[in-house]
């Protein structure tokens, strides 16, 4: 290599030019040439600027320990999309996949961390695929082509938020001419343009290697990958959601036993949330499976870390190789998930007091259960508060049972671990929601301490804090932590101990406050209590509690009512003492008074306002007042003072860091003064800076308006140190890894699972729960065949659901009225209206008329868009009433068989009516005689042959039909909703009943018949003559002409004789000429008579060859079908 | 075909209209019992039935079955529907009673709230109309209701004649925004209403003299309207009342109330009102405490993003609603002393995780 030597630059021989000879920049080179040139160069970079331009959306996913970004890698069968997934994680793990099945999470990088899934060929996994898919990673069979699922799978994408899309095209191998490849590549990537956007990304993957694709190629996938930004999408940016990577069933075994497999399970789901904070309290949506309550969440250690600068430096070399992955649905990393088990492979030398060392989730588990960091005492004690009655006995008789079944080299190595628990009990616990679970958990297998070991099964049961979410005690317990982070350290009692004595603990709380409330309000009027005060203060200054009321504590987790807070109202043991008995009643009355009122303003206590009288008291709040100036002591709130709201995170902080630490005055002066300064500082650049530099464009200051709710956010609730809390006030944050429990999940759930169906977990908003009518703007696709009928069943995918349910379409009629339509309307939107889950306005959504596999040709049949939700619809759709006069009048008219009786009528009386010509008029009142008859007006008079219509508008309610689509839960996944009439009648054989009325049948119309107008004969001779009837009878004598007789002379009658013969040849001449034609046209039909039956002939015999090699071939195919599994391709 | 959503059970007659609002919004039905059970005027008033009336009014689809001693209803929340309304509110209730919780439910409504109310205007028990005005709708201002949000007085009724009118206005929004309110400032200027129906025009300038007697040490920027009602407009009582209000540098208010007496003269009520006001301000804080519970629902009602504001110490009332916000929204606050080391410090910082509620009512088309 070194051997080898470019080749140096020859020195040019040419002079330098002027204008080469200039040092530096040339300025002119860039400018514009003319105006118009300026122009347009301006023009485009304003341009330029204004594609950088979104809309400002707040990420809620934070920055630091996001979750798994989700790569779907999605494709029709056989395109490679399991030999791509098995190379991206060897690229990432370094590991080979037996089988990749569920979500496999690997650590990308230092920041990124992915989660990859499969995606299969059935519909409904492609669109719950489609709703959390950050990445989708498209697969095209280059040699086949785009197929029908690729379009589907786009729609759907394109309806429930685009994710970023790569294409990946494959099978380029089985291309062999490099010219048909070339051309295939720009074909295929010219409609993948059109379908996302001009210029995305497309990838060529050639052939397969090692059954994994070439390594250079999926590196530069990897790095795609890896450098992808992403923009939060609405709906997953206001709904808190998880892919489960990993599903257990808690039902008890023989619960399940006895109901023979029958009986609700309650179900543990695991994974990252995603989208906003998953808050306690709201229900989940599983798509597939239907709404479910949440009984408890809890947050677990991250099986799948990002890699900590930390983490990195104390990684060993050996351990440099071995790469993070978690996929319990496939078997990596040594645990393997059985259903109701995990076995855990611990490789080589497993030391205790590592715990930095990234270990596998179940390692941490056992571990965990031996973190022991109470007394034996102490659990014994509580294990008796906790497990009330004979339960726990049971209990442990049973774990002895399993103990003895285990085998013996589990034992050994269990029995490592427990010798060294002291280590780890000095390595501390990471956080303190760790410890409390560890605790419970270690409470409940207590009795085995000694034996060092728990059996499996047990472990699944007691996972990290699985306890805490179970018993209801527990989690009462918890929400008392709450608020102890401030008063942990100076209480450290066991929580447990501490909550049984809340009792005593809180009142004393406040008989402490009652002791300064008691001394500043005016307690004159009721001189008992100050009586009793001393002794209080003195059994209050006893017990060692902080003077501040907890708040958070007195208000959610206390049993005392409102004004016994705020008042520190005696107790009940107070109450027998007596002395207070005047008092006692006292309060009891204005208390009464005041909350039987349910009053907002208190009324004014005149002894209160006494003390404004006071000199001093009216300057002590001088310094509350602009003119005041700064106090004797500082308000805290005046010390933000004059502040801008920007500031003011900053300054909470700064505040919060400087007040501990006790300042010398001068130092206060010194703060104030600086404080001071800085304030006056800005006030002067705000005044004299240039205005136009400061106002920033709406983009870059909505941009640091919402970093700066952001960092609030953060910043807010970084101070609670206990997880459990936290999370009672936030909720879980998206990255976290937690484990949901689910309980009355119908069986089958559990019973059908099969991992290659994605499970999603789908937080609700408070009004996604409800149900209502939806009103949606609809636009058939015009990729699906069909037009779409009202009320047809039609299955939607909206939000997270899945759900088949009855539209009625209308259209808006001249803004009167919703009008309802029998059929979607071609190439326009309509509305859509129908019953089910409401959804927020601006929800995007796409509809489906079958999910089967073996529907044909298109199956997304529309898409849409949310409009409004309410509880009442209102479309109407027309209806028209017929009548016939009776008898007519001038202007009047009888009208009957419109309607049936007088009340009808009555209900209809002022509707406008119409005769078929167009003559207006009006229902004025009912008749009596015939029933239903009634008198109408007309602008005209009306003919008896008028049929009058009333036109009217019945309103029509959509169906309460909400059917969710419960994919999840069926053995082959393949479901079938409800079906159409047809559909069914099809399926069943049945003929469709026909109505005599429906049959049409000839119409027969009378001809109308109008009879002679006569004009009498008096009349008639009085009219001038030429509007006189004229009389046109024919004329019955002979005339002249016809009557005379003709008389010739000789040479006439010989002309005319030879003029008689001639024409007689003629005639004769022309019928032979007529013959002889006719039969030599019979003669030519015969002919081609005989010529037809020849060819036919042959026909006949060609047609069975043909028949014979088709029958034929079918068989053969018929054969190798069912060798192999049939492939179905649609071509698109 | 509807799922079965969770009832939430609550008792007694207290806070009722807390309550009502929060499963309206929170679309959770309630079911409340044992009202007055013990009472030898066993269930619901009048004046709470006309209330619940006045929520139908307001609503579509909303169910309320009450029993037949009137102890127990069950309220399966609508949707909030708006538009043009009238309701004639009984009179042993101010219009404060009924307008309160349709303020905090209008906002969220498919149309525009106007609602047209009758009734009496001003009474000691509940807000009246002045503060509903100068105070309650401000205080609606730093959620993004602003625009269009408006309480006319038609006419003023005191009680117990009642025959007073308002009028309120309402815009609808599509997302409450984020509270960060936590600087109280000081206070820049006190405005205030003399208000006299019925009785010599001369008493509302009295109470301002009076007021003014106490105030004007503080800060010279001291307004005070009077505000004379006659003929039809004046309702059918005598009565008069002044109603104060304090505004700092950061516009946040404080206000107190003192209403006619028999047999007080109306200096003494002047002089009520102001030494009210000042017990208001020595409370501190950025939120005037009658406005807590409202403001605290539109901090939980937020887009999912912290909000904090400093605020006094609770009343009765605002706990029990915090403890009624945990049931219907699951969401808690973190309630800390302002000043972590001053321990006699009484301001309180209230902060949440705003629910991100989505005005799921408003129409797209």
């Amino acid at each position: 290599m070194d051997s080898q030597q470019h080749k140096s630059h020859r020195p040019s021989s040419k002079k330098e030019k002027g204008k080469e000879r200039q040092h530096g920049f040339n300025e002119k080179a860039f400018a514009p040439k003319s105006g118009r040139k300026a122009d347009r160069q301006g023009r485009r970079k304003v341009e330029q600027d204004q594609t950088r331009l979104h809309v400002p959306l707040v990420n809620r996913t934070p920055d630091d320990d996001p979750p798994p970004v989700i790569v779907a890698i999605v494709g029709p069968p056989g395109v490679g999309k399991t030999t791509l997934l098995k190379s991206l994680v060897r690229r990432y793990t370094k590991q080979t996949l037996t089988e990749a099945k569920g979500p496999i999470t690997v650590v990308a990088g230092k920041k990124r961390r992915l989660t990859f899934i499969e995606c299969n060929n059935d519909l409904s996994s492609m669109i719950d695929i489609g709703k959390i898919a950050d990445l989708v990673l498209l697969m095209i069979d280059g040699s086949y082509g785009f197929e029908m699922e690729t379009f589907e799978f786009l729609n759907i994408l394109q309806t429930h938020g685009f994710p970023k899309v790569i294409g990946v095209l494959t099978h380029l191998d089985l291309i062999k001419k490099a010219a048909t490849l070339k051309s295939t590549k720009k074909t295929l990537k010219k409609r993948f343009w059109t379908e996302i956007y001009q210029g995305a990304k497309l990838f060529y993957l050639s052939g397969v290697l090692n059954g994994r694709y070439p390594d250079t190629e999926i590196l530069n996938l990897s790095r795609f990958i890896s450098v992808m930004k992403f923009r939060p999408l609405i709906f997953r940016n206001s709904h808190p959601y998880l892919l489960a990577d990993r599903i257990e069933d808690l039902t008890p075994r023989e619960l399940v036993r006895t109901s023979e497999g029958k009986c609700d399970r309650t179900v543990t789901l695991y994974g990252y949330v995603r989208g906003t904070n998953l808050r306690m309290g709201t229900k989940v949506h599983i798509p597939g499976v239907g709404d479910l309550d949440i009984q408890g969440v809890s947050n677990l250690g991250d099986p799948c870390p990002l890699p900590t600068a930390e983490s990195e430096k104390r990684r060993k070399l050996t351990e440099k190789k071995k790469l993070l992955i978690h996929a319990p649905m496939s078997d990596v990393g040594g645990i393997m998930y059985d259903k109701d088990a995990v076995y855990v492979n611990v490789p080589g030398s497993f030391s205790r007091g590592i715990v930095d060392v990234p270990q596998g989730e179940g390692e941490q588990m056992v571990m965990d259960l031996q973190d022991v960091d109470a007394t034996l005492e102490d659990r014994v004690a509580q294990s008796q508060i906790r497990l009330f009655g004979s339960s726990s006995k049971t209990l442990t008789v049973n774990r002895s049972d399993q103990l003895q079944q285990k085998p013996e080299s589990e034992d050994d190595h269990d029995n490592d671990l427990s010798t060294e628990g002291d280590v780890a009990e000095q390595s501390d616990l990471e956080n303190s929601s760790e410890g409390d679970s560890d605790t419970e958990a270690g409470s409940s297998t207590l009795p085995h301490i000694n034996t060092g070991r728990t059996s499996h099964r047990t472990n699944i049961r007691s996972l990290p804090s699985s306890g805490t979410a179970r018993a209801d005690i527990e989690y009462a317990d918890s929400d008392s932590d709450l608020g102890e982070d401030e008063d942990d350290a100076r209480t450290k009692l066991g929580h447990r101990i501490q909550f049984d004595e809340d009792d005593e603990d809180i009142p004393s709380d406040e008989e402490a406050d009652m002791l300064m409330h008691g001394n500043e309000d005016s307690e004159n009027d009721v001189p008992k209590w100050k009586a009793n005060l001393s002794e209080r203060a003195a059994s209050a200054s006893s017990k060692s509690t902080s003077k501040r009321k907890n708040w958070i504590k007195l208000i959610y987790s206390s049993d005392l009512s409102p004004e016994e807070i705020l008042w520190g109202k005696s107790k009940h043991s107070e109450v027998e003492i007596g002395e207070d008995d005047f008092l006692q009643v006292k309060r009891k009355h204005d208390v009464d008074d005041l909350e039987g009122l349910d009053a907002s303003k208190d009324p004014l206590d005149i002894s209160s306002l006494k003390k404004w009288e006071d000199e001093e008291m009216l300057d002590s709040i001088r310094h509350l007042f602009i003119t005041g100036g700064e106090g004797p002591n500082v308000e805290p709130a005046s010390g933000f003072g004059e502040e801008s709201e920007d500031q003011q995170v900053s300054d909470d902080k700064d505040d919060a860091a400087s007040n501990p630490e006790q300042l010398t005055p001068d130092q206060v002066r010194a703060t104030a003064l600086a404080a001071k300064k800085e304030v006056l500082k800005r006030k002067f650049d705000e005044q004299y800076d240039d205005p136009e530099t400061i106002t920033e464009d709406f983009y870059t200051s909505r941009k640091e308006e919402i970093n700066q709710q952001l960092a609030i956010n953060r910043a807010e609730f970084e101070g609670i140190a206990d997880g459990e809390a936290r999370a009672l006030v936030e909720g879980y944050r998206p990255g976290q890894y937690v484990r949901i429990e689910l309980a009355s999940v119908p069986c089958e759930m559990i019973e059908h699972f099969n991992p290659l169906y994605p499970i999603v977990v789908g937080g609700l908003l408070p009004a996604e729960e409800r149900f209502g009518y939806i009103q949606v703007r609809i636009k058939r696709h015009r990729w699906f065949a069909r037009t779409l009928k009202t009320n047809d069943p039609l299955i939607f995918s909206l939000g997270w659901r899945r759900f088949q349910t009855l539209p009625i379409y209308s259209l808006d009629d001249h803004s009167i009225r919703m009008r309802m339509l029998k059929y979607t309307p071609e190439h326009m939107h309509c509305y859509a209206t129908f019953y089910g889950p409401v959804s927020l306005p601006n929800t995007g959504f796409c509809t489906f008329n079958s999910l089967s596999r073996e529907a044909s040709g298109f199956r997304v049949s529309a898409t849409g868009v949310v409009l409004d939700v309410d509880r009442s619809t209102k479309i109407v759709k027309k209806l028209k009433l017929t009548g016939i006069p009776y008898k007519i009048f001038k202007n009047t008219a009888f009208i009957k068989d419109m309607f049936s009786t007088a009340l009808e009528v009555a209900k209809f009386e002022g509707a406008n009516i119409r005769t078929v010509s167009g003559i207006r008029g009006q229902v004025k009142k009912a008749l009596p005689k015939p029933d239903g008859a009634f008198r109408a007006t007309f602008e005209d008079k009306i003919l008896k042959s008028d049929i009058i219509f009333l036109r009217a508008w019945y309103s029509i309610q959509p169906r309460k039909f909400y059917n969710p689509v419960t994919t999840l839960l069926l053995p082959d996944k393949s479901w079938t909703g409800m079906r159409l009439t047809g559909q069914i009648r099809r399926d069943e054989g049945l003929k469709t009943p026909h109505g005599v009325d429906s049959t049409y049948k000839p119409v027969v119309r009378a001809a109308r018949r109008f009879n002679p107008l006569i004009v009498p004969k008096k009349l008639q001779a009085q009219l001038p003559y030429a509007s006189k009837p004229k009389l046109m009878k024919s004329q019955k004598a002979q005339t002249y002409l016809q009557k005379r007789a003709v008389v010739m002379e000789p040479e006439e009658k010989k002309a005319l004789a030879l003029m008689q013969q001639m024409r007689a040849l003629r005639k004769d001449q022309v019928a032979r000429r007529k013959e002889k034609k006719s039969e030599k046209k019979a003669d030519r039909a015969k002919n081609l008579e005989k010529e037809d039956a020849k060819k036919s002939e042959k026909d006949k015999e060609r047609k069975k060859e043909v028949m014979k090699m088709a029958g034929m071939q079918r068989k053969r195919e018929a054969e190798a079908e069912g060798g192999r599994g049939a492939r179905k391709r649609r071509k698109t | 075909m509807a799922q079965p959503s969770s009832i939430l059970h609550f008792s007694g007659h207290q806070y009722l209209r807390s309550r009502l609002v929060l499963s309206i919004l929170s679309g959770k039905p309630v079911r409340i019992d044992k009202i007055r059970s013990e009472d030898k005027n066993p269930g619901l008033k009048d004046y709470e039935i006309s209330l619940l009336r006045l929520l139908e009014k307001l609503t579509n689809g909303i169910e309320i079955e009450i029993s037949v001693t009137g102890t127990a209803i069950l309220l399966r929340p609508g949707v909030i529907m708006g538009g043009v309304l009238q309701h004639e509110c009984p009179l042993s209730r101010s219009i404060g009673y009924f307008l309160e919780p349709v303020i905090m439910l209008a906002p969220f409504s498919k149309k525009p709230v106007n609602l047209t109310l009758k009734g009496i205007t001003t009474d000691k028990h509940d807000l009246s109309a002045d503060i509903l005005r100068t105070v309650t709708l401000p205080h609606l201002q730093p959620f993004g209701i602003s625009e269009g949000l408006e309480l006319r007085i038609k006419r003023r009724g005191a009680s117990p004649g009642g025959g007073g009118e308002l009028q309120f206005l309402c815009p609808i929004i599509k997302q409450v925004k984020t509270l960060n309110f936590i600087d109280a400032g000081k206070i820049k200027r006190i405005r205030g209403v003399a208000h006299a129906v019925r009785v010599n025009p001369q008493f509302s300038t009295r109470m301002m003299e009076a007021s003014r007697s106490l105030l004007n040490r503080y800060i010279p920027d001291i307004y005070i309207y009077s505000d004379v009602y006659k003929g039809d407009e004046s309702g059918k009582s005598p009565g008069y009342a002044m109603t104060l209000l304090a505004e700092t540098t950061t516009s946040a208010i404080h206000c107190s109330e003192a209403i006619s007496q028999p047999g007080v003269a109306p200096e003494d009520i002047g002089i009520a009102a102001a030494q009210a006001l000042l017990s208001e301000i020595e409370k501190g804080g950025c939120i005037d405490r009658r406005h807590q519970t409202m403001v605290l629902l539109m901090m939980v009602l937020g887009s999912e993003d912290v909000g904090r504001c400093l605020m006094s110490e609770p009343t009765s009332k605002t706990i029990q609603f915090l403890r009624d916000i945990k049931a219907f929204f699951g969401t808690s606050f973190k309630i800390v002393s302002a000043d972590q080391s001053n321990l006699d410090c009484t301001q309180l910082l209230y902060s949440c995780y705003g629910t991100g509620y989505v005005n799921s009512n408003r129409t797209l088309a």
